[in-house]
């Protein structure tokens, strides 16, 4: 499972571990990983599907049901919590302190594992200094604001001094600016040789800064793995049950998200775009999003939307970069069109290069398909071409609320006899 | 403070006071027993019940994180007037005897609701405290029961659960004494009293052995209360708003809290029974009733003035 066997002695070892507070309902089944010395960990996975308390056997505050958990080549249940805290430091997700203790004395709590070893005082300072809220020190804990107070239990975890630093959603009640100063940090601590294994929401903020990705779903490891593979869309729709879609953009990889599943998209009909130069990438988008199965054509390869509707998935007719429209694509859009709902006809720039597409929309009319065409088509038509474009089911449409609209229209029953908006 | 605890119904003036305690015990004059006799282990005994009940109360306020909680929760309190109760009615009214079955009545509760609160080898301080509850509401029937067939002796029953300091003698303060060791543990606790303020999970993982703690903590606070009651009775309100005016008034932070605690505590209990005991003279009210009259004032001011100013 480990990228390199030939790399060193692992720091947490998890083997085979369950855990369930109730035998009917397991909370972690048979989780295996295992974490090596400076790793930089992302623990991602749906609400309830056992982060948190993966956290906490890792911490060794539950014993695994079964199976064992191992920090430096140690059981958990043979620590001492003291000796534990030295190797070990939690973040929690939710901290409650009633109690008017200033900040420095929370932070210094941090140091009772250390025993003697320490001036609590002058780790406490070094901590508050190395996360920026030195001037916190005086105030009093519960008159902190959410963001001040997580900054501060991270404090108090640092000052533990241990190789190991779990967080349990630590980005959740800060704002973005404070979010990425986090994370800038949690990599510098880490470039010192500090291994991190944090639990965090954001898949985007997950590919974005950890090496490695944990994916739980339902209690069990669904993917564990170099974050792009650990995150590939097939195991984020197979553990969220929504579509994702991959971005590069900016030398960032990034995803965005479909509410739907590939299974239910099929249901609500087929819309086929003709559209380019990035006119279309939104309807793609809605009607993806909505529900609807999208195709698209003819594109030029590399085209805005053409990449649109690659990360998205979808059936294209494309043709070779900045060249005319020749017989396979044309042929391709034809099929693709004839096995369409309805058609829709951005307000895409025309020229001869394209010309071929709005013959296609006219077949399409001619067949009896109700064909949806921007009403600012033409517009940009030096040639005129648009004439070739007529017939009843044709109907135009203002902005793309009015395409959804119409489309989800027609898909009730009634919307096809309707006439359009002109 | 202390020197001002000495005045009673017979009052001696300062130089006399200074006389009889340079004197000693062994002199034979009127002022000298009053002073050494009744005076003295009335005092003193003050002083030690008022520490032991607000220490208590600031260990199981700050254990259950619960701030209305008082040193008589646990139902040790109960047991222990159960035990007195009993000793009372059976006849042995005696000093030591009295103490002795109120103490046990106050052990055997605490581990009756000790095993009640253990799970897994973890004691869950919410069923302690909800069995604790329980515990003294059941005691306190089985009391009734008995005050109910104790015609004779109701009036010695009730004097001593409304709690008092009056006829109390060194040997009293003997067993008080026992307390002052148990006083003392705490203090060696504090960081762990801290950090267990943010709960007990996060003190597991900042590598606190909660347990153990929590073992040492409840068993003092028990045998604190169980001695305070065996030798004075139920005292209301001194563990229940000592703690809080302290830690108004220098935090939560448990060295100066538990220290200021027990001298805040002694304070207020001398005092209140020094005004028990001069107010209404010849007779006496009932001390509880006199904690509570001074403490409730004081604690609604600072309660409303904060910590802030």
């Amino acid at each position: 499972m480990s990228g390199l066997d030939t790399s060193p002695s692992p720091i947490v070892s998890v083997r085979e571990a369950s855990f369930a507070y109730d035998p009917e309902r397991p909370v972690l089944k048979s989780v295996s990983f295992e974490v090596e010395p400076g790793d930089f960990v992302g623990v991602v996975g749906p609400n309830g599907s056992g982060k948190s308390t993966l956290l906490d056997l890792i911490d060794g505050v539950l014993a695994p049901t079964s199976g064992t958990v191992l920090i430096n080549g140690r059981a958990t249940r043979q620590y001492k919590r003291r000796d534990m805290a030295r190797e070990v430091a939690l973040v929690p997700q939710h901290f409650a302190l009633e109690f008017d203790l200033t900040v420095r004395e929370v932070v210094e709590m941090g140091a009772y594992c250390r025993g003697a070893d320490c001036s609590p005082a002058s780790v406490a300072a070094a901590a508050l200094g190395k996360l920026g809220i030195a001037e916190l020190a005086e105030r009093r804990f519960p008159q902190l604001s959410g963001g001040e107070k997580q900054m501060v239990v991270l404090a108090q975890a640092l000052v533990q001094n241990a190789g190991v630093l779990l967080l349990d959603e630590p980005a959740s009640s800060l704002d973005v600016s404070h979010q990425l100063r986090l994370f800038e940090l949690l990599k510098e601590l880490n470039a010192d040789g500090l291994t991190v294994i944090c639990v965090l929401h954001d898949l985007n903020l997950a590919l974005t800064y950890f090496n490695r990705l944990l994916v739980l779903s339902q209690g069990g490891v669904a993917a564990w793995g170099p974050a792009e593979e650990a995150l590939s869309p097939e195991v984020l729709e197979a553990v969220y049950g929504v579509r994702a879609h991959v971005h590069h953009h900016g030398g960032r990889t990034y995803l965005t998200f479909s509410p739907r599943a590939h299974g239910q998209a099929r249901g609500r009909g087929h819309v086929h775009l003709v559209c380019g130069g990035g006119t279309g990438s939104s309807l793609m988008r809605e009607l993806t999003d909505s529900g609807y199965e999208v195709s698209a054509g003819v594109l030029n390869a590399l085209d805005s939307d053409e990449v649109t509707g690659r990360e998205l998935g979808l059936s294209m007719a494309v043709e070779a970069p900045f060249s005319p429209i020749g017989d396979d694509a044309h042929a391709e859009n034809l099929r693709l069109m004839t096995a369409a709902d309805v058609v829709v006809l951005a307000d895409v720039p025309l020229g001869h290069g394209n010309a071929r597409n709005l013959d296609a929309v006219q077949a399409a009319v001619q067949a009896g398909k109700p064909v949806w065409v921007a009403a600012t088509l033409g517009d940009n038509d030096p040639d005129g071409l648009a004439v070739v474009l007529s017939g009843a089911s044709l109907r135009r449409y203002g902005d793309e609320r009015e395409v959804l609209q119409g489309v989800a229209q027609w898909q009730d029953g009634d919307g096809g006899s309707e006439p359009g908006p002109e | 403070m202390v020197v001002s605890l000495s005045f009673g119904p017979a009052s001696l003036s300062p130089a006399q006071l200074w006389h009889d305690l340079l004197a000693g015990p062994g002199a034979h004059t009127a002022d000298s027993i009053i002073f050494w006799q009744i005076r003295m282990p009335r005092v003193v005994l003050s002083f030690l019940v008022g520490g032991a009940l607000a220490v208590a109360g600031v260990i199981l306020q700050d254990l259950f994180l619960n701030p209305l909680t008082d040193p008589y929760v646990t139902g040790v309190s109960s047991g222990a007037a159960l035990g007195a109760t009993i000793a009372i009615v059976l006849g042995l009214a005696g000093g030591l005897w009295l103490t002795g079955m109120a103490l046990i009545g106050g052990l055997a509760t605490l581990l009756l609701v000790w095993t009640a609160a253990r799970r897994r080898g973890r004691i869950d301080v919410y069923v302690l405290l909800l069995a604790g509850v329980t515990a003294s509401y059941l005691l306190s029937a089985i009391i009734t029961v008995i005050m109910i067939h104790a015609n004779d002796d109701l009036g010695a029953i009730l004097y001593w659960l409304l709690g008092s300091f009056s006829g109390r003698t060194w040997t009293d303060v003997e067993t008080a004494l026992v307390a002052v060791p148990f006083m003392v543990v705490p203090l060696f606790f504090t960081k762990e009293m801290n950090i267990l303020l943010q709960g007990e999970k996060r003190a597991l993982e900042l590598g606190v052995d909660v347990e153990r703690t929590k073992v040492v903590l409840v068993v003092t606070a028990a045998i604190l209360t169980g001695i305070a009651v065996s030798v004075s009775g139920i005292i209301a309100f001194v563990g229940l708003i000592i703690p809080h005016l302290v830690r108004l008034l220098v935090g939560p932070s448990h060295r100066r809290l538990l220290l200021l605690s027990m001298l805040m505590g002694a304070a207020l209990l001398s005092v209140a029974d020094l005004l028990a005991r001069t107010i209404v003279a010849p007779t006496e009210l009932p001390v509880g009733v006199v904690t509570t009259f001074i403490g409730a004032p004081v604690f609604v001011y600072l309660l409303r003035r904060g910590r802030h100013a």
